[in-house]
């Protein structure tokens, strides 16, 4: 039981809407994880139950073997929301020293400001004048305050630009390679394909995966088998196998999808249907995640 | 502790880089001090008691604005802007929280109570015994209360418009309505008798008892007390109510 964070059969409802539906998963120290998703598919929820900021309806979310809202929790988090948190009427400066006054070992100032990329500048500006990519930069290096042992972000690249994007996920690695379990949410793929070791792919509150960014990717990129066949020739025989997923024709060409493509070529040849010029291919990553993104917002 | 201290020592700072709070809570009451007691003639019998009365009326009144105001407005912001929810998930405890925005409070209300009082010594040379000067401070400081609790009251709102309308002019009504502005004495009867039972009536009245030689009424101080449980109570429901939400 030495998980950093570990949730089993989670669920939260918001007047009778199910938005987490029984969500269990455990992350060891030193992990990233992902938790990828569209939007709407319970992600931030999920994160906010995490921090302990909302009540699950039902099921239990430890952190440290411990509640989230225990002090001894609060001290080995650190978090950056999705809203961009700053207090009106301090200066950056200020700002951060009293965040690191709520830490027993707070990191140094100067520390915060070299992973973050806050400038001399920044640090004398009051949080309200402050533009949205140097909010994101001091939410950051709040986050980073308390020199956490896990660390959540909730969509953190959303209002960066893409090199402030590269240098925070730059500082990510970093920090996972000093060991720092991290967790973050995000709409996009490629972040999680790039930043993280594990993806939980998250849908209508439900994780549809759980593994490897290969494995995920393996997941939901379609493999289709396709050939041409006489116009003529049935293909009901091929209805028959449990192992298709679909079989459309387009341009002459007849496709068959699945996820064992070996065996649908076993049946192709079994059947004897007479199929020429046949080609096994991999759909495109991002138009797989963009069609699992789009049937959600049609539920909506 | 160390917490605690960089808590006060931030709300204090962002209290005095606030113009609204510099403007309504320190320029406008030494302003309509100057215009009530020098421009205006009021034909007071006694210029001098006048002076000092008016210039509790204005001290309270600075205060009580600060109080409903400052307090409820910051906390709806905090709530909005979502710090409230990222103050939740560090290790400062809910209560030195609290504890540090009332302490913060209460030493700008010292602040408010003491640049007042030089100006009414500066503007008109108001001379009050050292105790009236501390006992009438120490009444407004601590007769402050029902008027924080009726701030975090205004906090619990949701939008930062409707807390600033809504404080305006509570704070403004209150004001007028408890003789701050213009005495009870001179008000038509049915004002005079509304008056007295709001809780801006009873704050401004202890401190004018003190400098006239009296000392606040019983009922000043239980009808304030009766305003703190109610305000408080109030809060809480609504508090329990958003919660079940």
């Amino acid at each position: 039981m030495n998980d950093v964070v570990c949730l089993r059969n989670v669920t939260k409802s918001f007047h009778q809407r199910l938005v987490v539906d029984d969500v269990s998963f455990s992350l060891k120290a030193g992990e990233v994880v992902a938790i990828l998703g569209p939007n709407g598919a319970g992600k931030t929820t999920t994160i906010s139950m995490i921090l302990g900021l909302i009540k699950p309806t039902d099921g239990a979310v430890l952190l440290f073997n411990r509640q989230p809202h225990e002090k001894q929790v609060r001290e080995r988090i650190g978090t950056m929301l999705q809203e961009v948190s700053v207090i009106p009427g301090l200066k950056v400066r200020e700002i951060l020293e009293l965040i690191r006054s709520y830490y027993a070992q707070p990191l140094s100032t100067d520390e915060l400001i070299n992973l973050t990329g806050l400038t001399d500048q920044d640090l004398i500006t009051r949080a309200e004048k402050l533009s949205g990519g140097q909010k994101r930069r001091l939410s950051f290096a709040l986050a980073l305050a308390g020199n956490p042992e896990l660390i959540i972000f909730d969509e953190p690249t959303v209002g960066m630009d893409i090199s402030s994007r590269n240098r925070f996920w730059e500082t990510v690695r970093m920090l996972a390679a000093q060991g720092k379990s991290i967790i973050f949410s995000t709409h996009y793929l490629q972040e999680a394909d790039d930043a993280a070791g594990r993806i939980l792919l998250f849908n209508e509150g439900k994780i549809v995966a759980d593994g490897t960014p290969e494995e995920i990717k393996a997941r939901i990129s379609k493999q289709t088998v396709s050939f041409i066949i006489d116009p003529d020739v049935s293909l009901e025989k091929l209805y028959l196998h449990d192992e298709i997923k679909d079989i459309y024709r387009k341009n002459n060409r007849v496709y068959v999808q699945s996820d064992h493509t070996d065996r649908i070529l076993e049946f192709i040849f079994q059947e004897k249907i007479g199929a020429r010029d046949i080609l096994v291919e991999r759909g495109k990553l991002d138009d797989a995640f963009q069609q699992l993104t789009s049937s959600n917002k049609e539920a909506i | 502790m160390r917490a605690f201290q960089m808590q006060c020592r931030a709300e204090i700072i962002r209290v005095t880089r606030n113009r609204y709070f510099v403007f309504w809570s320190l320029l406008m009451p030494i302003l309509l001090y100057y215009i009530f007691t020098n421009v205006v003639n009021t034909h007071a019998s006694d210029q001098t008691a006048w002076q000092a009365h008016y210039l509790m009326s204005m001290t309270a009144f600075s205060v009580m604005g600060s109080s409903i105001m400052t307090l409820g407005i910051r906390m709806v912001q905090e709530r909005t802007q979502g710090w409230s929810a990222f103050i939740r998930i560090t290790p400062l405890s809910d209560r030195i929280y609290f504890a540090a925005q009332m302490a913060g409070q209460s030493f700008i209300h010292l602040l408010s109570i003491t640049i007042i009082f030089i100006a009414g010594a500066l503007i008109n040379g108001v001379s009050l015994t050292a105790l009236e000067w501390l006992l009438s401070g120490l009444w407004i400081l601590i007769g402050s209360f029902p008027f924080l609790a009726l701030g975090t009251l205004i906090g619990l709102m949701k939008k930062v418009e409707t807390a600033a309308g809504v404080s305006n002019v509570l704070y403004m009504v209150l004001a007028v309505a408890g003789g701050m502005w213009i005495p009870l004495e001179v008000m038509p009867k049915t004002m005079q008798t509304i008056g007295k039972w709001l809780p801006s009536y009873n704050f401004g009245n202890g401190a004018w008892e003190i400098v006239h030689d009296g000392t606040p009424n019983w009922n000043n101080i239980l009808i304030l007390i009766a305003y703190s449980a109610l305000f408080m109570l109030l809060s809480k429901y609504i508090r329990r109510k958003q919660e079940a939400v």
